[in-house]
């Protein structure tokens, strides 16, 4: 008769262990696919910034038609990115874009000294911080949610419930990673 | 288990708050345990007639009678408690509205925060003080409010200003300030009842002495001390829980650790503010100088707030502020205009 309750009492503990285990996961997988979501937002609200930069930029550096229509593309592309690896890319292109317009615009000092223009350059510069910021909140709902499943003795079930892998951190393209690291950009004056 | 990021800290730290609340209840039992020996021992509650083990264990029988009675009184203190608070709270609230055209600039950040959470904006106010501090009030839905010091403005950048109004909203999520107020009334009933009990055995002129007297006044006073010594020191590290949730939720809603922690290397030190105890509590920070702070601390300090937003946020720490603000400690809370 006691075997049985002490049984019966640790299946009941053994439920709500592995149910609590299993909430949790659910809960930080969310909270990790939030967060690599609420980076397309910043990346979005850039997005909406670039229109307003190029037609600024036009007004007194027109014949930099070349660089301007970089960025345009560049934009365009992000837009209409779909997949994770066009949205990276598409996104690296952008900012290599958007360097070279501030690069450019260094030439133009009655554009440097527009306030639209050193709003515009404020808010992108502002924009950059978020996405950073965004970026490495990413890394750290995944590290949470990858500490979590590979714990013990979540480890034990978490395969069964679907969460079997890690996730992947916002990383740098190897070829990126490389050549950042390899020289520190140029700026000529 | 341990926690490993913000997730699993606010949950930890939540898990903590719920035992410490639960706490409060089996304090009072305790106290009115410990009274009941002391009556008994007075010969003013019949006794067993026993050995002290016997009556010790007859005064846990008569809880079955007293306890029903306790919840009652409780319930009705409680209530005019409650109602009380809520006076209190509307006449501190004589901090200077600000609507969104005198600081659009403050306005925004709050309503922005407010959105992304699908929350009413709060009530934003502001104290006309050096200090640099900010809190959260309102126990109801409609009288939500945060309100920020003139120093605080003054020293914060934007980033720093938008991680304390997050914290700030974050108490108000949670419900916090609801939760602190049960919490202090909580503790009121049980330090009343114990105090009042105290302060009667001196005056008191016991009838019909019991054997075990000497033994079960002894033990019954030890329990009730401890029970309203354990009262406050629960409430608290309550509040310390609390506390460090609000920081996490701050970088929840802004995604920015470095903010939430250079904001607190500035308001280190400067925070002095005057104010009830209960809104005290809801300060940004509430440091305590003296020997005392450890256990009677409404706030963790610093150094491990800012600790546990690097361990579990991935934040970094500029080091200690070398700025000055004007003025010296804060003014009081003005109570109307």
């Amino acid at each position: 008769m006691i075997t049985l309750i002490v049984i019966a009492v640790i299946v009941v503990v053994l439920i709500f262990v592995v149910m609590g285990a299993y909430n949790k996961l659910v809960a930080l997988d969310q909270k990790a696919d939030q967060s690599f979501a609420d980076i397309d937002v910043q990346l979005k609200q850039r997005n909406d910034l670039i229109p307003n930069l190029v037609e600024t930029v036009k007004g007194y550096a027109a014949h930099e038609q070349g660089t301007l229509n970089a960025v345009t593309q560049a934009r365009a592309a992000a837009a209409g990115a779909t997949t994770v690896d066009q949205k990276v890319q598409a996104d690296n292109m952008l900012t290599g874009a958007l360097g070279r317009l501030f690069a450019v615009a260094e030439a133009y000092p009655d554009l440097k000294a527009n306030t639209n223009f050193l709003e515009l350059q404020r808010e992108l510069s502002d924009i950059e911080n978020k996405l950073a910021a965004a970026r490495r909140f990413f890394n750290n709902a995944v590290a949470e949610f990858n500490a979590v499943r590979a714990q013990f003795p979540t480890v034990l079930f978490a395969g069964m419930f679907g969460f079997g892998t890690e996730k992947p951190f916002f990383a740098v393209d190897a070829t990126d990673r490389a050549a950042m690291t390899a020289a520190p950009p140029s700026v000529k004056f | 288990m341990a926690a490993v990021g913000l997730q699993t800290h606010i949950w930890a730290n939540n898990t903590r708050s719920i035992l410490l609340l639960a706490g409060f209840p089996v304090m009072l039992v305790g106290v009115i345990f410990g009274i009941q020996l002391i009556l008994m021992g007075f010969g003013f509650l019949p006794s067993s007639g026993g050995t002290l083990e016997q009556d010790i264990a007859y005064a846990g029988t008569m809880l079955a009678g007293t306890i029903p009675l306790a919840v009652v009184v409780a319930l009705i203190w409680f209530a005019i408690a409650w109602f009380g608070n809520q006076a209190i709270m509307d006449g501190l609230t004589g901090a200077r509205k600000v609507a969104r055209k005198d600081s659009p600039e403050l306005y925004n950040l709050l309503e922005n925060l407010a959105i992304s959470r699908g929350l009413k904006t709060p009530t934003l106010r502001i104290i006309d003080s050096d200090s640099l501090n900010a809190f959260a009030s309102g126990l109801r839905e409609g009288q939500y409010s945060v309100t920020v010091t003139r120093g605080l403005m003054d020293a914060l950048d934007r980033d720093e200003m938008e991680a304390v109004l997050a914290h700030e909203l974050t108490h108000v999520i949670n419900k916090d300030v609801r939760t602190m107020v049960i919490a202090s009334i909580f503790a009121g009933i049980i330090s009343v009842i114990a105090q009042l009990v105290v302060r009667g055995m001196f005056y008191v002129r016991p009838g019909g002495r019991n054997k075990n007297a000497g033994p079960l006044i002894l033990i019954g006073f030890a329990v009730a001390a401890v029970g309203y010594a354990l009262a406050i020191v629960i409430r608290l590290m309550l509040s310390r829980t609390r506390e460090f949730v609000a920081d996490a939720g701050s970088v929840e809603l802004t995604r920015n650790p470095d903010a939430m922690i250079s904001a607190l290397r500035k308001v280190s030190g400067r925070s002095k503010l005057e104010a009830p105890d209960d809104v005290q509590g809801m300060f940004l920070d509430n440091e305590r100088m003296g020997f005392t702070d450890a256990l009677f601390a409404t706030h963790p300090p610093i150094e491990k707030r800012i600790a546990a937003l690097i361990r579990f946020a991935g934040g970094r720490d500029p080091g200690p502020w070398e700025g000055e603000t004007l003025g010296g400690p804060g003014t009081s809370v003005p109570v109307s205009g």
